[in-house]
């Protein structure tokens, strides 16, 4: 029993962490119909940029206090990672705008390719995994159901921190002018124009805040696990965009309730299924299977919209 | 030297030419940025291209490098030792001479298209001089290398570049013609020759690229910027010969010739063993290449013909070479029983084959993007299961090692071979093999694409609603056309096992099948060519280009950005691809942003 409780505690973390990344696909395919294959790198992008701001633009003594090395940590890893994928936005994408469907996806893998491996050869010593100093209180408590369930402190930052963005996000969108202006873009983007919103200037913001949330989650995975390493990109970016699918493309709550779903997934299939954590990626992708081939919109998703 | 002798044939062939369509007249006046400085320029543009080719010869001429780049023993006079010995007229400078004296020759002439082949040549100056001027100055420490230093003047590449701009600018001031069409119909026996000396020259040019620069790696470091200048080169010689009409002339006239064409190009690729590049390291080169080029070209059918982007393709490359692995007898396959190469080869396919349907089958539900992303799936399965050894299949993290050779009788065709007085290196036996291999999936492709099915694949590929409105039933369709793409593969993949006689899951990578699409794009989908010519080029860069081993994906990242952004079509564009990737306005227009896209890609 308290395996299998504490199996659920670490597939909410992780999948929190695999919600905000999702987020980003989510809303991305929302506006513009593009898988953003690179998406998994910014979050990656945002891990080596909170890490190089702690490692060599902080002081030690002010990266050896949580309460200021994680704030600094996470604007720091949100702000490269929003950067990058605005100039991904601006330079691979915005010129295939009007192209054939094909041409930005295949841009996509070759933006993340060459992301990947430009933190490998520039970043000291990527080529390896580099350890991440924790970002706050280290230890855990104990939830005394059967032999103990321990919840480390990390893991509730996570989803504090995850759920609390999703939440604000979803209230942004809906709400703001801004969040009005993104709905009615990724509905039609010919007819927002028509009612004054730049299109562009919108698509920019989405991008933005995709890539904002993508460094979070990046150093939050870096003080969770305490090392990162450059293929961290693909694998969660890939899980990420079955989270949102699974939720229905184009739904941050899908996304959030899709992200929690993989973490569940893995962290059960890797304990209960044949084969253990060695499949446990496995089975995500026959989650991924099953729910495009079944229900290609997702939980969350209107069912009329079909998708080619 | 092979492409001096097509040089000199372009421009004698084309002076006494008849044309169909005469070269529409020249714009009178240029618009855009450069509209100023053309203008001004367009009543000189015969001049300006002839002071470019004078440049262009010039600069050849002159010292390159303030420095000895080399002292060792190779690549001798042949490359860039010659930087600070003005006169020895090889490597890079021959080219640059002939583009200059092609350049000069084309712009006094009154030949059709005069301009447009200028500029080809102009452009293949200016990368020459770019690439070699930029080696320099990096490996040479500065601008120092190429410019004035220690009583040393090196301006060569200054020069070159110069010319090469100057005759670029000067042809594009005096305006850019259209291609012209040739409708030349000679004897038979003409044409067959004609194509003949065609093939066996671009057999001879085939060699000379493959063995350009040498073996990559520490020893030569000059391997990758000697390649990359040769392709730079010949680049603009065939943009020359392209834009004089004369390539789409020879297409047509091997297109009245096919069987013939076809044979002979198969000879000439069975007689690369007898050329330069017939040592074995080059063979195992070219035998890997003919796998990629294999297994591209059955990706092309699911992507190129029907549309169907996938994502995992490689794993059916690995299930071919792991069922390979399994029946070859080696020690570590669980299955240890050994049968007849020949056999395998249908085994592995016909796994492939069933498994390649597997993952087709959600086609029947999942179109697009979606269908990608379902694709990738199934590859990332296909790694894990083969990384944590499944059923013990695959050797995870040890791999398939000790794969034996494929024997004829007591011959292993790893053996070197003597004809007569003729020693042919080991592995050629492997070279013929794939050749053949890869005439045969072609010969499959081939057919398949004008067959009833292949313009089925085509109309799904286009618009699958009207396709299945037409009667076609794509769901079966679809599949069929995942599962021959997947034997194709499997082919590929039992060759790859024995050839490589190790299989390990590190070869099937996501990356790996993201490389193979990027050979069908590059090469342009659809097209027969295209897929060969593509896999040639990504699978020799990295040999190539050892000293950048570092900087290798990075730069195959943006490579992929910008295809995509400036020649989306590929190399050889087909036709159909050709007029739907245009990016007319309207199209534009009518492929509204908020539009449930309808295409299949």
């Amino acid at each position: 029993m308290s395996i299998f409780l504490s199996q659920i505690a670490n597939g909410l973390m992780f999948g929190s962490l695999i919600a905000l990344i999702a987020i980003g696909y989510t809303m991305v395919y929302g506006i513009i119909t593009l898988i953003n294959f690179a998406h998994g790198e910014i979050f990656m992008v945002g891990a080596y940029g909170g890490l190089a701001t702690l490692t060599y633009w902080v002081p030690t003594a002010v990266v050896a206090r949580w309460y200021f090395a994680l704030p600094i940590a996470l604007v720091a890893g949100a702000l490269v990672s929003m950067l990058v994928a605005v100039a991904m936005e601006r330079f691979a994408y915005r010129p295939l705008r009007n192209a054939p469907r094909l041409a930005p996806l295949i841009t996509a893998l070759g933006v993340s390719v060459a992301l990947q491996e430009a933190v490998r050869v520039f970043y000291p010593g990527a080529t390896a995994a580099i350890p991440f100093p924790p970002l706050f209180i280290q230890g855990a408590f104990v939830i005394p159901i059967g032999d103990g369930v321990v919840i480390r402190y990390t893991g509730i930052l996570l989803i504090v921190v995850s759920l609390g963005l999703a939440f604000g996000l979803e209230r942004f969108v809906e709400r703001t002018r801004l969040g009005r202006a993104m709905r009615a873009t990724s509905q039609d983007r010919d007819t927002a124009r028509l009612m004054g919103i730049d299109p562009d200037r919108v698509i920019v913001l989405t991008f933005a805040i995709g890539g904002a949330l993508a460094g979070v989650a990046g150093v939050l995975y870096g003080s969770y696990l305490n090392n990162i390493n450059i293929d961290m990109g693909f694998q969660n970016g890939i899980f990420a965009f079955t989270a949102a699918v699974l939720g229905g493309i184009g739904n941050i709550r899908g996304a959030v309730v899709g992200g929690l779903v993989i973490g569940l997934v893995r962290a059960l299939g890797g304990q209960y299924l044949p084969g253990g954590t060695a499949y446990d990626y496995v089975w995500i992708f026959v989650v991924l299977i099953i729910v495009l081939v079944f229900r290609p919109q997702g939980f969350f998703g209107e069912s009329e919209r079909v998708r080619a | 030297m092979s492409e001096v002798t097509s040089e000199s044939a372009s421009t004698t062939e084309t002076a006494e030419a008849p044309v169909r369509t005469v070269p529409a007249a020249p714009p009178a006046r240029h618009t855009g940025r450069l509209a100023g400085p053309l203008n001004a320029l367009a009543p000189h543009a015969k001049i300006g291209m002839v002071v470019g080719g004078v440049l262009s010869i010039v600069g050849a001429y002159l010292a390159w490098s303030t420095f000895v780049l080399n002292e060792g023993a190779y690549p001798e006079r042949a490359t860039l030792t010659m930087f600070v010995e003005p006169f020895g007229v090889t490597g890079f400078r021959l080219h640059i001479t002939l583009l200059g004296l092609a350049t000069i020759v084309v712009a006094l002439l009154r030949v059709p298209a005069k301009h447009r082949i200028v500029r080809g040549l102009g452009v293949g100056v200016t990368a020459v001089a770019v690439l070699n001027g930029l080696w320099i100055t990096v490996e040479g420490g500065g601008l120092g290398a190429i410019t004035a230093s220690d009583g040393t003047v090196a301006f060569g590449s200054i020069v070159a570049l110069v010319g090469g701009l100057v005759t670029v600018l000067s042809a594009t001031a005096g305006g850019l013609e259209d291609k012209p069409v040739w409708e030349w119909k000679l004897a038979w026996w003409v044409e067959w020759i004609l194509l003949l000396v065609v093939f066996v020259l671009i057999l001879l040019l085939v060699a000379e690229v493959l063995t350009s620069g040498g073996q990559g790696g520490v020893v030569n470091p000059y391997a990758g910027v000697v390649f990359l200048s040769l392709l730079a080169a010949l680049a603009g010689a065939f943009a020359a010969l392209n834009a004089s009409g004369l390539l789409t002339w020879v297409g047509e006239v091997s297109e009245r010739h096919r069987v013939f064409s076809v044979v002979v190009l198969l000879l000439c690729a069975l007689a690369l063993p007898f050329t330069g590049a017939g040592t074995e390291y080059w063979m195992t080169v070219a035998s890997n290449i003919g796998v990629y080029a294999a297994t591209a070209i059955g990706l092309n059918i699911v992507v190129g013909l029907a549309g169907l982007l996938d994502l995992g393709y490689v794993a059916f490359l690995g299930i071919g070479a792991f069922v390979a692995a399994n029946l070859s007898g080696a020690a570590a396959s669980v299955i240890g029983i050994h049968v007849p190469f020949l056999l395998v080869m249908v085994i592995s396919a016909v796994v492939a084959g069933i498994f390649g349907a597997i993952v087709g089958s959600p086609t029947l539900r999942v179109r697009g993007d979606y269908l990608a992303i379902v694709t990738l799936a199934f590859g990332e399965i296909f790694v894990r299961s083969a990384q944590n050894n499944i059923a013990g299949l695959t050797g995870g993290a040890n791999a398939i090692p000790n794969i034996p050779q494929v024997a004829l009788g007591s011959f292993q065709f790893n053996q070197s071979i003597s004809l007569g007085p003729i020693q042919l290196p080991g592995g050629v036996m492997y070279y013929v093999a794939i050749v053949l291999l890869v005439a045969a999936v072609m010969l499959v492709f081939g057919n398949l694409k004008n067959s009833r099915l292949g313009r089925a694949w085509i109309a799904i590929r286009e618009d699958e609603d009207a396709a299945a409105a037409m009667g076609i039933r794509t769901g079966p369709i679809k599949i069929l056309a995942f599962l021959i793409g997947a034997m194709l593969a499997g082919f590929a993949g039992a060759f790859f096992a024995h050839k490589t006689a190790v299989v390990a899951y590190d070869s099937f990578r996501f990356l790996e099948s993201v490389t193979l699409l990027a050979a069908v794009i590059l090469g342009g989908m659809g097209t027969i060519p295209g897929a060969v010519l593509g896999a040639s080029i990504l699978f020799v860069l990295p040999e190539k280009l050892r000293e950048f081993a570092d900087y290798r994906l990075l730069l195959f990242g943006l490579a992929l950005v910008l295809i995509m952004r400036f020649r989306p079509q590929g190399i050889i564009a087909d036709k159909h691809r050709k007029a739907e990737l245009a990016e007319d306005p309207e199209d534009a227009a009518k492929e509204a942003p908020g539009a449930l896209p309808t295409e299949v890609k």
